[in-house]
């Protein structure tokens, strides 16, 4: 009975629409005037929602609109910064729309000066795009550290097929990369975020493909007779570590993508698998079951001959790690009792911090500028995604229709 | 001439400068982003050979949390599909393990692949030629039950044998 009202929402369903809610804001966010930009008011209005949504839902900005305010300036010699300083907001953005293209402004409030002129040149049917490149200008102007607004999230969906989907950071103009009926896992993206990578199982039993994205290309990673999975590139792009079971067991490799040479990293009967590549690319973190249940291990690609160094030791599943965009520590899934959660190491501290607490949480992916992580959750046995930044808020992108997972974050593409 | 010339600008650039010294100045063109949707065509004939082959050898064995070895019942099993395989020489199987939602998905794909590897080694130690046995994995990809209790994952944690 359950399977046939299953299937019928299914069949209804072409896209899984993602729409982001915010669940939990930060405690003292950023107080940011944003009137309406002056020229094409069709467009101005539009930039402005978008420019907002992305503003709260980063959980750091609390937004005042015109209607918030005492005075709307509409030039920089206008501007009462009492009026501002009043209902205590910290920044004021104004623009201006010529021919598509945007110049805007931010005043702080504080020091009664413009602190930046920034101009955007738009291009046809972007203005989506427009907008996220202008809120990451104020988001960098005012926190310091570059917005994330105008990145992309790789994510596979199921439905009646599967699909490999790339949608905007806040969930929005969702595409379809590719369509199958078998299984797709484990996308990524290459460092320029021009090509991904990811499991296919459409030719009977996982292989790894890389495809370019603007124009569909694709092939597989490397011709091998046995499985490959775990696909993860190396910073500089030039290569991709994999999982090859040509050794009758999981075993991590490196491709030299130019001349699809294969170096062997590492050597146990037990699984080695989930590699990712440390910032600078001097390091692999791999998942291994070598010391009886999956724990998460370090290996050195400077050093001559390295041993695998174990780096996790709380608790009996530690798996997927992947490095912080700085260095400072590693993202994982951490099983504590029953339940899988995300968790959080850094090098200089010797306790697990949980970032979630779910019971099925897994595939967590961190944002380029390493503030956000955004994971998979399951909702009464349907996958959808989450986020929880490193500020504290949390938020959801549920599907409003099929089994989402397995999010991947795309570097910066300003 | 031209060095005077040159160096009125470079003055005028620095007095720019300093006239907004913690004024941040910026210029970008928005990224296209174009995207193609690309068909993946199967070239998966699992079911074709499912047909095709005698279902004699037809089993499924289980298996427990994050474990790969076989149990007693497991062994019950597979020595009726060793009774099969040795009474039709001509059969040829697939075996294709599987695991449980539970934990990450690559590493459920490989403990998906040693559940598969070990009754592969089980059936070549009873006397099953090696090259009439393919392995492979699914992970937790095709789940056949699909509740979020012991009861479903305990029938996920499988290797079919087809």
């Amino acid at each position: 009975m359950k399977k046939i009202f299953l299937l019928l929402i299914f069949s209804n369903s072409i896209f899984s629409e993602l729409i982001l809610e915010i669940t939990e804001g930060t405690e003292d966010p950023y107080r940011v005037a944003i009137l309406p930009f002056k020229g094409d008011k069709k467009l101005s209005s539009e930039l402005e929602n978008i420019i907002i949504n992305n503003l709260k839902r980063s959980g750091e900005f609390y937004v005042f609109q015109a209607s918030d305010l005492l005075s709307t300036p509409d030039k920089e010699e206008n501007i009462v910064f009492n009026d501002f300083k009043i209902l205590n907001v910290d920044y004021l953005v104004m623009g201006n729309i010529t021919n598509g293209d945007v110049v805007y402004e931010i005043y702080d409030i504080g020091k009664r000066s413009k602190v930046r002129s920034s101009t955007v040149f738009g291009i046809p049917n972007k203005n989506r795009q427009l907008a996220h490149y202008i809120s990451d200008g104020i988001y960098e102007e005012i926190t310091g550290i570059p917005g994330i607004s105008s990145t992309k999230i790789l994510y596979v969906t199921q439905e009646n097929k599967y699909r490999l989907m790339v949608a905007d950071a806040d969930g929005e103009n969702e595409q379809i990369l590719l369509e199958s009926k078998e299984p797709i896992i484990s996308p990524s993206w290459s460092p320029d975020s021009r090509q991904v990578a990811y499991v296919s199982f459409e030719t009977g039993m996982a292989k790894v493909f890389i495809q370019n994205i603007a124009t569909g290309e694709r092939s597989v990673a490397i011709e091998n007779s046995s499985q490959i999975s775990s696909p993860a590139w190396s910073p500089d792009g030039k290569f991709l570590s994999l999982t090859l079971f040509q050794d009758g067991n999981a075993e991590i490799y490196i491709l030299n993508l130019r001349n699809k040479n294969l170096t062997r990293l590492t050597n146990h009967y037990s699984i080695d698998t989930e590699s990712s590549w440390s910032p600078k690319g001097s390091k692999i973190m791999f998942t291994s079951g070598r010391s009886g249940s999956p724990q998460l291990y370090e290996l050195d690609l400077k050093k001559f001959n390295s041993k695998p160094k174990r780096i996790s030791f709380d608790g009996n599943y530690n798996a997927k790690g992947s490095y912080l965009p700085d260095n400072e520590g590693i993202v994982f899934v951490h099983r504590s009792n029953t339940n899988f959660q995300i968790a959080m190491k850094y090098f200089d501290e010797n306790f697990v911090r949980t970032l979630t607490e779910a019971k099925m949480d897994e595939s967590p992916s961190i944002s380029p500028n390493g503030n956000v992580i955004v994971y998979a959750i399951k909702d009464d046995g349907m996958g959808l995604l989450a986020g929880v930044t490193l500020s504290g808020a949390k938020f959801r992108l549920p599907a409003t229709k099929g089994s989402v997972r397995e999010p991947s974050w795309s570097g910066y593409l300003r | 001439m031209i060095f005077s010339k040159f160096n009125i600008s470079f003055l005028f650039i620095i007095i720019f400068l300093s006239s907004c010294s913690s004024m941040n100045v910026t210029e970008e063109t928005v990224y296209s982003g174009d995207v193609k949707t690309v068909q993946a065509s199967s070239t998966d004939n699992e079911d074709i050979s499912y047909d095709s082959q005698a279902i004699f050898a037809n089993a499924t064995v289980y298996f427990d949390f994050d474990k790969t070895n076989l149990t007693s019942k497991s062994l019950q099993t597979l020595k009726s599909v060793v009774d099969a395989l040795n009474d039709n020489s001509k059969l040829n199987i697939v075996l294709s393990g599987h695991a449980d939602e539970r934990g990450t998905r690559e590493y459920n794909l490989a403990l998906g692949q040693r559940r598969a590897d070990t009754v592969s080694q089980y059936l070549i130690l009873n006397g099953v030629e090696s090259n009439r046995i393919i392995t492979k994995s699914y992970g937790e990809e095709r789940p056949i039950a699909n509740g979020q209790d012991e009861a479903s994952y305990a029938k996920n944690r499988r290797v079919q044998i087809n």
